[in-house]
């Protein structure tokens, strides 16, 4: 009973749920009474509080405020102190440079590349593995295993496979008659060469989303749609996909945020390169503030970064408020 | 509302009903049938990766250059060697140590947190409650570059704790936790007050044990988190013999040539301990993305 | 699916996990030494010496040898050595420990990379007097390096060696198109036609390539080629410390047609191979020249194949010049100075010089002088033949941004593997490198 509350949607929805909660609480009869006899608990919640607070305000708040601070300084890696004022220097620096255009759009190239084939292949493999009577810890395991491993494990496995002439995509891709894409050392071909690595490394997570979401469609409408002489494409089509949509909705956010935040796969596999065709924002913040010492231009970066993120997950936010009435 | 009507039509035209069903039901078998064939098929392909960096590492380094799946002479010879070596040992002390202190801190001080926000009255609970809300919001890669000058400032770079305390404060963690204890119903712990007990005693003694399965799931994500992390202890820790192993094997090289046997040792090595991780508590991890959506 | 799970399974996953936590515990009070670094940041050993270099393929092999020998002569002295990954990510990490603190007590560093880590304070300046206590002075060393390393006259860097581009090639194949000289050494080859019909020889006889040379990644090869054939014309890039961009357009675009011919048009290149892929054809026998630094020459030896190697041929006339590098040894600046430290730095630094034959065997041309003119050097084959390459050495031009595995060659290197790989055309090249460039010499040198 108690999992049945957790499996309640997405923390991230928290906010929503536990404040109708709370006003629920409060509306209902005892609640003046009960608000009498719990108010003013400041000291033990400080207790309470302390130390999680403590650290969130030292490790996240506290660089978040001084890393905007920075960002209006020449701050320099390996000079101590904040450095020149540099006014609206670094913002004005890092939006005019093209390399922050190109790594912003590379990322959003490598975002329209994972997103739709992580949401779909997890969604099909979903539904196929709810029609599947048995082997369901097969496929979880299949599909989920890649998902718990490093980034650098995940990058070496695929560096062995993309290699050319002895990796095993290329002689698969050759065996089968076609000449063989320079997965990783072309251009134009090496987001999709990390694209497909993505999509392999992230799947699991998605298809799990959407198992448990499958769990929650109604036995019942299927046995009464079978009745009704509903065949399965037919029930997939009306029932399971429409119902999911909350899912989907989910699902689809997290990945965005998620491929807005890619580095690792880059930073190990490609470098940023060829030609920086696959260097990511994150890589761009990353060559800036430590390998060019540049730490308040890389401040600078990363709170644009940062309002990029806050923009979709804010659109996220909104749209799903509007969409609750209707769920 | 197909139920309704079902209910009502069924008497008058069981046998009718019934002939559809059947149908349906052999249609419906053929087609289940058919899915899981499609899915086994694909199954398998997701683990040929996996099925042959294990197969490479297997082999000599000489043997890796005739690229089938038979090992003619099998060796662990690439295993000995890195172990020999030994920074794949630290490595393991490193990410072990690291990332259970984290999932331990994040466990007891996110808890402690949500315990205060979802029992007690207090002010600016609101307040305080919405400033760790917005921390949800704020990627962690964004603050890489105050938290290298804030760690250096506080001489903790090139340590585990350079790692460990900013991964402690995960402000999603809170939220679980708090879900979670909303859920639980007041009247328990509202009896033990009323016997005279403590808010910590019932945290302790009565809510945390109650709160078994969000504990499980935030162990584990947190734990998950921190051992696969790689930018910020990328930046941290500078000296290999402290590196975690995803640093480790992002930066540090091995000795010499073209040795694809040695790196499919040094990836498989690196990953075995997230995959028994996976095997042991399948169930739990998957239980907790389900019902959480807990996302790295 | 959502039941509890059954209470013997939990019981057992408990116990494992306490059992391993139990075991990380002992772990970590038996005292791994790492561990105890990691949590009470303890200093290290003070009698060891940490050493960080970026050492791979047969440069790791004999750097492990000399490791060696240096710990047979100083058996009470543990050498703590890592290799890291090559080019940037060795730079940043390098700057990140020392600002962090816990800086190695030697480093590798290429000497077109030392000078920004000067500028940046990261380096400890060496005083001669400390030097000659270990015999280190500077007519020991080759001039040209040794010049070369010195910042506004100050010593911050020990230079071991100079790391010529040289060009490789397989003798059978050579031998079947004609290209060898009575004696089996490779007939002078002069002239961008010379070289073009060498290597069209060489690919009748392979019917695949006339040359390999890492292309797509990393970026660093096709830099060095551009760099040789781009000097020999008699071109710089950049002025001033980095401030200036002074790339002849004319110039950088004669150098990328002709290698564009070579690659995209005649096919006498592969033009998409990265670095490992451009190694491998030549030592499958898929190619009968191979254009890369010295220092795989034990990868070819181990791989068994006839080969020999060169200087890169004098391809557009002028002064012959090639590109070429040199491998330092430096001392990261340490919270606490220590003389006794600085000794057992010192004699390691020292040490390594004295086994410059071994690291000379690896294709690099020494610049210790006791063994660079000492005839073991001298008779060593094919190591000896491009020696007089280190004379006509020309460095990676000095800016923050510049060195090797820099940005600034990050950015020509990208441009001219593009062209060789036939996705840019040479003027879009030109403007990429030059819109690119401009940024970073617009911005005030960061250290």
């Amino acid at each position: 009973m108690a999992s049945t509350e957790v499996t309640g949607q997405a923390g991230t929805v928290a906010p929503a749920r536990t404040e109708s909660h709370t006003t629920r609480s409060g509306r209902s009869p005892s609640g003046a009474e009960r608000e009498r006899r719990w108010s003013g608990h400041g000291k033990p919640a400080l207790l309470f509080l302390a130390p999680f607070l403590l650290l969130y305000l030292l490790f996240i708040i506290g660089p978040a405020i001084y890393g905007l601070v920075m960002s209006f300084f020449h701050t320099s890696m390996v000079n101590p102190g904040l450095g020149e004022f540099a006014g609206f220097g670094n913002y004005a620096e890092v939006l005019s440079s093209s390399d922050f255009w190109a790594s912003l759009w590379h990322t959003i190239w490598f975002t329209i590349l994972t997103t739709p084939p992580l949401i779909v292949l997890a969604l099909v493999f979903a539904l196929l593995a709810e029609r599947a009577r048995r082997g369901r810890w097969f496929f979880r395991l299949a599909f989920f295993l890649p998902y718990i491993l490093p980034s650098a494990v995940v990058a070496l496995i695929w560096i062995w496979m993309y290699t050319p002439e002895l990796g095993l995509l290329s002689r698969a891709v050759t065996s089968l008659g076609f000449a063989e894409p320079d997965w990783l050392g072309d251009p134009d071909f090496a987001m999709v060469s990390l694209a497909v690595t993505t999509v392999w490394w992230t799947l699991g997570f998605n298809f799990v989303l959407y198992l448990a979401g499958l769990q929650e469609v109604p036995r019942e409408l299927y046995e009464a749609s079978a009745i009704d002489g509903a065949g399965p494409w037919q029930q997939i089509r009306l029932i399971t996909v429409p119902l999911l949509a909350r899912t989907t909705s989910l699902v689809v956010v997290l990945q965005i945020i998620a491929s807005l935040k890619v580095f690792d796969q880059m930073y190990i596999m490609t470098q940023g390169g060829p030609n920086f065709a696959t260097r990511s924002v994150l890589q761009y913040i990353f060559d800036i503030g430590f390998t060019d010492f540049r730490s308040g231009a890389a401040a600078a970066a990363s709170t644009l970064f940062f309002i990029v993120v806050l923009a979709v997950s804010a659109f996220w936010l909104v749209m799903t408020r509007r969409q609750e009435p209707e769920l | 509302m197909a139920i309704l009507a079902n209910k009502d039509v069924q008497p008058l035209t069981a046998a009718q009903a019934r002939h559809h069903a059947a149908t349906a039901d052999r249609r419906t078998r053929l087609f289940n049938r058919c899915c899981t064939g499609v899915l086994i098929a694909f199954a398998l392909l997701w683990l040929v990766p996996l099925a042959w960096a294990l197969d490479t590492s297997l082999k000599p380094n000489g043997e890796t250059v005739n690229p089938t799946w038979v090992i003619e002479n099998p060796t662990l010879a690439s295993f000995q060697t890195l172990l020999a070596q030994g920074d794949i040992i630290n490595w393991y002390a490193a990410s072990f140590i690291i990332s259970a202190l984290s999932a331990a801190g994040t466990v007891v001080t996110a808890s402690l947190a949500a315990y205060a926000l979802s029992r007690m009255r207090f002010r600016y609970r609101w307040l305080t409650f919405w400033i760790i809300l917005m921390g949800i919001m704020v990627p962690r890669q964004v603050l890489v570059v105050p938290q290298f000058q804030e760690l250096g400032s506080i001489n903790l770079l090139n340590t585990y704790w350079a790692v460990i305390l900013p991964a402690i404060p995960i402000a999603i963690a809170v939220f679980v936790f708090k879900q979670f204890f909303d859920g639980i119903p007041k009247e328990l712990d509202e009896a033990a007050r009323i016997d005279g007990a403590g808010f910590f005693h019932i945290y302790r003694r009565i809510v945390l044990p109650l709160a078994r399965p969000a504990v499980s799931a935030v162990t584990i994500f947190s734990f998950v988190w921190a051992w696969n992390d790689l930018l910020w202890p990328l930046i941290a820790l500078s000296n290999p013999e402290i590196m975690t192993i995803p640093v480790g094997l992002a930066t540090v090289q091995g000795t010499y040539g073209i040795r694809y046997a040695d790196t499919m040792a040094s990836a498989i090595l690196g990953a075995l301990p997230l995959v028994l991780v996976f095997l042991l508590f399948q169930r739990r991890i998957v239980e907790g993305i389900a019902g959480t959506g807990l996302k790295g | 699916m959502t039941g509890p799970p059954p209470p013997r399974s939990a019981l057992t996953r408990r116990g494992l996990l306490r059992a391993s936590l139990l075991g990380a515990g002992a772990a970590a009070l038996t005292g791994c030494s790492s561990v105890s670094a990691g949590l009470l940041s303890t200093p290290p050993d003070p009698r060891s010496v940490a050493y960080w270099n970026l050492f791979g393929g047969g440069d790791g092999v004999r750097m492990r040898q000399m490791e060696n020998g240096y710990r047979k002569a100083n058996p009470n002295i543990a050498l703590r050595s890592v290799t890291l990954t090559w080019g940037n990510p060795y730079y940043t990490k390098l700057a990140l420990s020392t600002v962090g603190d816990r800086p190695p007590d030697v480093a590798a560093s290429h000497l077109t990379r030392m000078k920004t880590l000067v500028q940046g304070n990261l380096l400890q300046e060496l005083h001669p007097e400390d030097l000659e206590r270990h015999g280190i002075t500077a007519e020991k060393f080759t001039s040209r390096a040794w010049e070369a390393s010195l910042v506004d006259g100050k010593i911050y860097a020990i230079p071991i060696d100079t790391h010529p581009f040289v060009l490789y090639y397989n003798t059978d194949i050579c031998a079947r198109a004609g290209l060898l000289d009575a004696d089996g050494d490779l007939k002078p080859i002069e002239g961008p036609d010379a070289f073009q019909d060498a290597l069209s020889k060489a690919k009748q006889v392979t019917g695949q390539y006339g040359a390999t040379h890492g292309i797509t990644s990393p970026s660093s090869p096709p830099w060095q080629l551009f760099q040789t054939l781009y000097a020999q014309l008699g071109g710089e890039v950049l002025a001033d410390d980095g401030a200036r961009i002074v790339l002849d357009d004319a110039k950088a675009k004669q150098v990328l047609d002709y290698l564009r011919m070579l690659t995209v048009e005649k096919r006498l290149m592969p033009g998409s191979v990265d670095y490992q892929g451009a190694i491998a054809l030549f030592a499958s026998g898929a190619a009968g020249f191979h254009l890369n630094g010295g220092w795989e020459i034990t990868t070819f030896q181990e791989a068994k194949m006839p080969f020999s190697m060169a200087l890169v041929p004098n391809i557009f006339g002028g002064p012959y010049k090639v590109q070429a590098d040199s491998h330092t040894l430096v001392l990261p600046v340490r919270p606490e100075k220590d003389r006794a430290a600085l000794d057992r730095a010192l004699g390691f630094v020292r040490s390594m010089l004295d086994q410059s034959l071994t690291w000379a065997k690896g294709g690099h041309v020494p610049t210790w002088l006791p063994v660079a003119n000492g005839e073991a050097y001298q008779t060593l084959t094919p190591q000896s033949q491009y020696a007089a390459a280190a004379a006509s050495a020309v460095y990676d031009p000095p800016a923050w941004y510049s060195g090797s595995g820099s940005n600034f060659v990050n950015i020509m290197g990208s441009a001219v593997g593009a062209v060789e790989a036939g996705d840019l055309s040479p003027a879009d090249a030109i403007a990429q490198i030059r819109s690119k460039l401009a940024v970073l010499a617009a911005t005030a040198s960061p250290v």
